[in-house]
């Protein structure tokens, strides 16, 4: 079920409804849970059992691990690593499978043997990479001393399903979310505002921004079977990285913004990411539940910065690396993981050898590398977006010059729409680069919020969305 | 890579609530949205939308196809582009034959694979209807709207969106904004500014051309048969659609998956009929340029071995009215239903086996 759909506003209705009951909580997180796996099942029904199935062997492993503390490493271990392949198992027959054949396919062939793959017809299971890391990181965190199992099994199958962020985040740990599920919660009236609030904006974000404004035109550059000139590639790649920003931000604004409605908090994903100086400030403004999850279980684990200089290069490419594998199986998204990579590492070097810690002095400087940054991030908005790197290759020639007499594609309009709000949406991002909305909201008039608000929400319900997915329903 | 201590995360989460007049801040959004949405509706309404109009789109088109499987059916459906989408009068076809044609012709879209398909994968043993618009039957495209061209569709569809489905009925049948031509988007690319040479422009995209009910019975939007500057634009649109003539090998190809089809059905016990709907005026000389009936339609049922009913070839579908070249206006569609359709009853004796008025008036 997406948010931007008929079905989960009913759906949503109906939720608040049963949740405000006087009725004991945990027949309130009962409720709750079947919530969840109807909502997930909306899509899909039999692939709630892989969520079932997820749910069961991380909570008996992790309690056997709990209970094997005294009993020597290898037990744990042994535990551990049966987890990480059920886990890992499943994500990588739905989502990587045909990757790893066509892959093993051209491998066979630069041999010279010819190996012609069974057709693969499996469905990606919506949401799996989101839930598949929730869960890992809660037997992870009792493998490493760093929890205790938890005692309900309700609460977590809660943990593992909450259907405000199951399909596409944020990522949550159990400690920032279970102990909510301990006692009862009911969001008080200004909580469920403030929730409704968030919904409109994310909805905005979604429905108005990169759908209705966005899409078409990002569609339309990368879309195009020929060479694409300097102007056009620009602004499709523009286009692309407002598109992507106001999809999944407002994914997990609608998140947020439901969870709190129901009296749940969950955490922030994305704080004014194109206004960031560098890109270690990137990586604390742009899906910050996954930096932040990649960062603590593998990163670190693989050492992180206690090395050698060299080995916290290779830690971070290697994170990096996987990163962008983790969002698709295609190389072009490997590509975009180790490009941010290399820039990551670029910009430690530089710190490293010039002792500059921190954001330069001086506006203009600020701006300049901010604009530095959004471009560098924009080149590796191409891979991302490109089906493959012929696409890629093109836009990057267009956007360098390189394109020569190339075809218009663009229609003046789409030019005029996708400049207008990526300027905006740049614009917006660098006013609010040190601020909290809710800062902003508090001290703004009532009334002035109030008509950005309905401002929002009525072109959410004239741009008569048609439901279509979120971006990153398919990672 | 961020560098701070592991499990910065670890807290649980405790969201700030702004300081705000909530209360009142509700009371403004609700009055001005409530406000806003009803002067669009009222505007909407004054530019000739209805409430009622159901749109149309694939989870319309998933319904009508799944009662096939369901069995939920009168033995008769249809199959084709926007033509005999919008020229069909299904309520006509009901009265002379007692049987309600499920329609599943798709605006812009080639029926051909989705007849192949339909051969290939059902056991509809009844009358299969296909209609022949030279422009998208014997070329290569799916569909020019991406929309329809996920030939799976109706086995995918989700719970989820078949839930939504119906809800959106229930809202289109009470709001008349609620319509696919007059989404925000579409109304801002509809400003007609200049483009630079070569460039797909939207401006012709097409606009509004019909109005949708229950079962997908669509006919012509009333406005368009009496305003001149939507009938301008659409005739604009067409005339500035020009394939060209398909080369020789996609015509046999065409042709080919046509026969196969029809055998396949007919194999079963169903028969096919290809119908050629009228269309008007440069459209129609172009379509016979480039794709001529003695090369196109003649070769087709000669091939395939199937009956049809060419506009040109009966008195009876002479002196329709095409305002915009293309399609049909509400009465010239009822009229041409009446007309194909006695010609069908005629030729199939199980059109007559349920035919409530022998004389079809």
């Amino acid at each position: 079920m997406v948010f931007n759909s008929l079905t989960f506003l009913v759906f949503f209705a109906a939720v608040l409804l049963l949740h405000r009951l006087p009725i004991p909580w945990t027949a309130k997180k009962f409720n709750l849970l079947v919530a969840s796996y109807v909502f997930y099942a909306a899509w899909n029904p039999p692939f709630v059992i892989l969520l079932w199935i997820s749910t069961i062997v991380d909570w008996f492993i992790a309690r056997a691990i709990y209970n094997a503390r005294d009993k020597g490493r290898a037990q744990r271990r042994g535990w551990l690593l049966i987890s990480l392949a059920a886990n890992l198992g499943f994500l990588g027959f739905f989502k990587y499978g045909e990757f790893l054949l066509q892959n093993w396919q051209a491998l066979m062939a630069s041999f010279g043997i010819e190996y012609v793959p069974p057709e693969w017809n499996i469905i990606l299971p919506v949401g799996i990479s989101f839930y598949t890391f929730q869960t890992m990181a809660y037997t992870l965190d009792v493998y490493l001393g760093r929890a205790k199992p938890l005692k309900s099994f309700l609460d977590f199958s809660l943990f593992v399903t909450f259907f405000p962020q199951l399909v596409a985040g944020p990522i949550v740990r159990p400690t920032q979310l279970v102990p909510q599920f301990e006692t009862p919660r009911q969001a008080t009236r200004d909580q469920m505002l403030w929730g409704f609030g968030l919904m409109v904006l994310g909805l905005f974000e979604k429905v108005v921004i990169a759908d209705a404004g966005l899409a078409n035109v990002a569609d339309r550059a990368f879309g195009v079977g020929g060479p694409i000139g300097f102007a056009d590639a620009w602004l499709g790649t523009l286009a692309f990285s407002g598109q992507i920003f106001c999809d999944f931000a407002g994914y997990s604004t609608i998140a947020i913004g439901a969870a709190l409605c129901l009296g749940f908090a969950l955490p922030d994903n994305f704080r004014m990411p194109y206004a960031a100086i560098g890109f270690s400030d990137f990586w604390r403004r742009w899906h910050i539940s996954l930096s932040t999850w990649l960062r603590d279980y593998l990163y670190i684990p693989l050492g992180g910065n206690r090395g050698t200089e060299t080995r916290t290069y290779v830690n971070l490419m290697l994170t990096m690396l996987l990163g962008g594998l983790w969002h698709g199986a295609s190389w072009t998204f490997v590509v975009w993981g180790g490009l941010h990579g290399f820039y990551l590492a670029v910009e430690r070097w530089i710190r490293e050898k010039t002792g500059v810690a921190g954001d330069p002095v001086g506006t203009g400087n600020r701006l300049a590398l901010a604009l530095l940054t959004y471009f560098l991030v924009n080149i590796t908005w191409v891979f991302f977006r490109a089906e493959n790197f012929e696409v890629a290759a093109r836009m990057l020639a267009g956007m360098f010059g390189f394109a020569g007499d190339a075809p218009a594609v663009l229609p003046t309009i789409y030019m005029v729409k996708s400049g207008v709000i990526v300027a905006g949406i740049v614009a917006v991002q660098w006013l609010m680069r040190k601020r909290e909305l809710e800062d902003v909201v508090s001290r703004t008039p009532w009334w002035v919020t109030g008509l950005v608000c309905a401002a929002m929400l009525f072109a959410v319900i004239i741009a008569q969305g048609s439901g279509e997915a979120f971006i990153y329903f398919q990672f | 890579m961020p560098v701070t201590p592991v499990h910065e995360q670890d807290d649980v989460t405790v969201r700030q609530i702004p300081l705000a007049h909530f209360v009142s801040m509700g009371w403004l959004v609700l009055v001005l949205v409530v406000a806003a949405t009803a002067a669009w509706e009222w505007r909407m309404r004054s530019l000739g939308l209805r409430a009622g109009d159901l749109d149309d789109g694939p989870s319309h088109w998933a319904v009508e196809r799944r009662k096939l499987e369901a069995g939920d059916h009168d033995g008769v459906v249809i199959f084709g582009s926007s033509r005999l989408l919008f020229d069909t009068d299904l309520d006509v076809w009901e009265e002379m034959t007692g049987r309600r044609p499920v329609q599943l012709a798709m605006p812009g879209t080639n029926p051909r694979p989705y007849l192949a398909r339909f051969a290939d994968e059902s056991d509809f043993a009844g009358l299969v209807v296909v209609g022949v618009t030279p422009g998208l039957y014997f070329y290569g495209l799916v569909s020019s709207l991406p929309q329809f061209r996920d030939l799976d569709f109706w086995m995918e569809e989700s719970p989820s969106q078949r839930f939504g489905h119906q809800v959106g009925l229930w809202l289109s049948g009470c709001l008349a904004f609620l319509d696919d031509a007059y989404k925000l988007a579409p109304l801002v690319e509809r400003i007609d500014i200049p483009d630079r040479p070569g460039v797909s422009r939207p401006y012709l995209e097409v606009w509004k051309l019909s109005e949708s009910f229950a079962g997908r019975q669509r006919r012509m939007w009333p406005r368009l048969e009496t305003d001149r500057r939507l009938q301008d634009h659409a005739m604009r649109v067409w005339l500035a659609r020009d394939r060209g003539a398909p080369d020789a090998g996609l015509l046999t190809r065409a042709i080919d998956e046509s026969r196969r089809a029809v055998e396949k059905i007919r194999a079963r016990g169903g028969e096919v009929v290809f119908v050629r709907a009228p269309s008007a005026g440069a459209l129609y000389e172009r379509e016979s340029r480039n794709t001529p009936r003695s090369a196109t339609w003649d070769r087709l049922l000669l091939e395939t071995g199937a009956f049809g009913i060419h506009f040109e070839d009966y008195p009876e579908l002479q002196g329709l009215e095409l305002p915009e070249l293309s399609h049909l206006s509400r009465e010239s569609a009822t009229r041409f239903t009446r007309a194909y359709v006695g010609v069908l009853r005629e030729r199939y004796v199980r059109l007559q086996s349920r035919a409530v008025d022998g004389s079809g008036t």
